[in-house]
């Protein structure tokens, strides 16, 4: 009965479906679990990700807004900030746990990721090479990137291409997520 | 994670503020406990519909502070091996200590909302043993493993067995749109016992500020440092903005709706849907209040349902017939609507559209008789018989309240008139005693308080209905006696003050009549006394050889005596040249035979 967080797991959802941020198409995987969404994010426009479309999946943990939210990116992506696998691992100042405040709302984490993609940040990166490549060649990264895209993030969708060695290094949360 | 004495717990910061928490029944934890096992009947476990609280994420030291110190010395360690059973260990302790199990449960005021689905399986930590594994684990010296069915026994269940489950508020539903800001910016509902961060001054529920700070002590909004058992504050305005919101009933069936503030009351005694304690003492399970009045037993037994034939639960009948009953349902015979079977009654009585009905303003003339839909709009708008109807009611509404109040009246004169006669026997009684004030008399003898022997009877003899009323009523004569007193000496006074004013004045006046009188009187005898001393001048002046008097031309009526008083003479003319000196004139001394005239 963890109605207080069912309540605002529902609010979240329903404000993230009424207004959803540009781009973004928010679902949940099923429809009984208000704690596993699936998010179709389009690339902000005049970014190298333009065009394409890219899977987010966003694990609630069930003490949800005492505990940060898990973001990852379903669909592979060339980025400073996302772990160049299939894994997706974001690196996002407001999800890491330390940093997580019980306030933050679904919305502005959308938001803020989006943002990511529009301006990745290479001073904090997940992937140094792919941070370097960007500071230091931006054509090179834009043609991978490009490429990235072209390979990956074109056509529907798909969000059960969850990587599988989650189940072995991700949280025990995340263990039943790919086996679906 | 904070345990032990550290830990804060804001609800009993609540308590202490003195806020009114009533609808927070005193022993959760026993709740608890009793929930943690599904209960068997007839040897099948039934599926509980109070969900566990989870024991895994925050050991319930976190949550049931010790007050005081002897309280701390009845809780296990922290981080002992007997931490296993920490929800257990805290909530019930040995008979003998039932205090201080009322005060562990009482500053457990909210449910910690649990952070796991309740199906979890009992894995490795200790903390989440089942009561069940509990009981086979053989530990005589903890009294927390006792078996249900002595629990049963002891008398702490019996306490247990008048407790309602807490009002969920996060699970609310809120009538009126609730502005943005009496919400929490953590479970975004309503505020439930809000509390106010000190230093930057950002609110939440007690319960959630409580979990985020056991996770971090940092504000949720703004991450500034926050003590929790100093940087806290409780902010009445919000509280009252909070009560007046309007909610609906939590329970389910029930249409009630107040103000959040009167919702406990409600909850806890008067909604017929509240889930109480099965009237078996033997079941552990709830049902309706409703349900549990009657003499209808343990509705916790299985019986086959009239329609589908599966075996259900009494109390669980008519959710089963809306959930997963096939068969039960039939068509209603006018407007066609699948309703269940013996709900049609209610049906064709309340809803049916199609059903023939007559206007409600029948009784003051309408003839319609329709179909519901039908009459339902011609209600609304169409019939004439309307406003006289209201009129009628409105009328016979106020009769009621006339012959109401006629009955008021005259059984308050009923009451008047025994209680005259009583007074006056009463007064006849005891109006010896004090026969020497004659004026007194007639009220002296109700005060005299002393005199049981009369009292005592009054009493006895079923006048009053109880020694309070009789007490009360002895009171309220006493008090008008006195009051008839004080209007008696008042009166008194006026009389005597009037009194004295009347005499004293007459007094005054033939003091004042006197005086003048006196006055007068002097003025005559002076005028005497200066006529008889001119006229004794005069005869010396005649005597001595015809002189006339110094300055003196006043004849003198009276012929003096002899010339032997020459000295006489003399003396005289002293006298009046000393008046002449002084310079008063004599008045009218030229006419010497007048008195002065008054």
């Amino acid at each position: 009965m963890a109605s207080g967080s069912q309540k605002r797991l529902a609010k979240e959802y329903a404000d993230c479906t009424k207004t959803p941020p540009t781009g973004m198409s928010i679902h949940l995987a099923n429809e009984s679990d208000l704690h596993k969404w699936h998010v179709t994010l389009e690339g902000p426009a005049g970014s190298v990700y333009a065009g394409g479309r890219f899977g987010l999946i966003i694990t609630l943990p069930t003490d949800y807004p005492f505990k940060a939210p898990d973001v990852r990116f379903a669909t592979r992506i060339y980025h400073p900030n996302v772990t160049n696998d299939n894994q997706g691992g974001i690196c996002l100042g407001l999800l890491k746990s330390g940093n997580w405040k019980p306030s933050t709302r679904l919305l502005s984490v959308l938001e803020a990721i989006r943002g990511l993609l529009a301006e990745p940040q290479p001073d904090d990166p997940l992937e140094a090479r792919i941070a370097h490549e960007y500071q230091n060649d931006r054509k090179e990264f834009e043609k991978n990137a490009r490429s990235y895209v072209n390979h990956y993030a074109k056509g529907p969708v798909k969000f059960d291409v969850a990587p599988p060695n989650v189940n072995a290094s991700g949280s025990s949360k995340d263990g039943a997520a790919p086996s679906r | 994670m904070l345990a032990g004495p550290r830990c804060r717990n804001f609800t009993s910061l609540y308590s202490y503020l003195g806020l009114s928490l009533r609808h927070i029944p005193p022993d959760i934890p026993a709740l608890v406990a009793q929930c943690a096992t599904p209960p068997v009947i007839n040897g099948r476990v039934l599926p509980t519909t109070v969900h566990t609280y989870s024991r895994r994420a925050h050991p319930p030291q976190a949550w049931f502070p010790p007050p005081s110190p002897p309280h701390n010395a009845t809780m296990p360690p922290p981080n002992t091996p007997e931490e296993g059973v920490p929800t257990a260990g805290a909530v019930v302790p040995a008979p003998a200590n039932t205090s201080a199990t009322y005060i562990l449960g009482r500053h457990h005021l909210y449910p910690e909302p649990p952070v796991s689905p309740p199906p979890r399986v009992p894995t490795a930590p200790p903390a989440a043993t089942t009561e069940s594994s509990r009981a086979t684990t053989p530990n005589p010296s903890r009294s927390s493993s006792r078996p249900r069915s002595a629990s049963r026994d002891s008398s702490a269940s019996c306490s247990n067995r008048s407790c309602l489950l807490p009002i969920n508020y996060q699970d609310l539903h809120y009538e009126t749109e609730v502005d943005k800001s009496l919400e929490c910016p953590i479970c975004r509902t309503p505020f439930h016992l809000p509390l106010t961060t000190k230093p930057c001054g950002h609110t939440f529920c007690a319960s959630c500020l409580d979990r985020a700070l056991e996770i971090q002590p940092l504000c949720p909004i703004d991450r500034t440092p926050l003590d929790a058992s100093r940087d806290v504050c409780h902010t009445r305005i919000v509280l009252d903005q909070l009560d007046r919101l309007r909610v609906r009933c939590p329970n389910r069936g029930c249409d009630y709706i107040c103000a959040r503030e009167l919702l406990p009351v409600h909850y806890e005694r008067y909604c017929e849907y509240t889930m109480v304690h099965c009237p078996d003492p033997d079941c552990d399970l709830r049902v309706a209040r409703a349900d549990a009045r009657g003499d209808r037993g343990c509705l916790h037994t299985f019986t086959t349902c009239q329609y589908c034939g599966k075996e259900v639960m009494v109390a669980g009948l008519e959710e089963h017939y809306d959930a997963d009953c096939g068969g039960h349902t039939a068509k209603c015979g006018h407007c066609n609507a699948i309703v269940v079977r013996h709900r049609m009654e209610k049906h064709t009585a309340k809803d049916c559209p199609r059903t023939m009905v007559a206007c409600k303003w029948r009784p003051f003339g309408c003839s319609e008789w329709a179909p519901r839909e039908v009459v339902e709009k011609h209600e609304q708008g169409l019939c004439v018989y309307q406003a006289i109807g209201r009129l009628a009611r409105d009328r016979m509404e106020d009769r009621m309240i006339i012959n109401e109040l006629k009955e008021r009246v005259s059984a308050m004169d009923e009451r008047l008139r025994k209680s005259e006669k009583k007074e006056k026997n009463r007064s006849r009684d005891g109006g010896g005693h004090f026969g020497g004030i004659p004026s007194a008399a007639p009220f002296m003898p109700d005060l005299d308080l002393n005199h049981s022997p009369r009292a005592a009877p009054s009493y006895n003899g079923g006048t009053w209905e109880s020694p309070e009323d009789y007490m009360l009523a002895q009171f309220e004569r006493i008090e008008s006696r006195m009051e008839d007193l004080r209007k008696m000496i008042m009166e008194l006074d006026g009389h005597h003050t009037m009194r004295l004013l009347n005499d004293t004045m007459r007094l005054n006046e033939q003091i004042a009549e006197l005086g003048s009188k006196v006055g007068v009187l002097g003025m005559h005898t002076t005028w005497l006394m200066n006529v008889q001393r001119q006229s004794r001048g005069q005869q010396r002046a005649g005597t001595t050889g015809g002189t006339p008097g110094p300055g003196i031309g006043v004849a003198g009526g009276v012929s003096g005596g002899g010339g032997s008083a020459g000295g006489r003479e003399e003396e005289a003319r002293r006298y009046f040249s000393s008046s002449n000196d002084v310079g008063l004139p004599l008045r009218r001394n030229s006419d010497g035979r007048n008195p002065p005239r008054l």
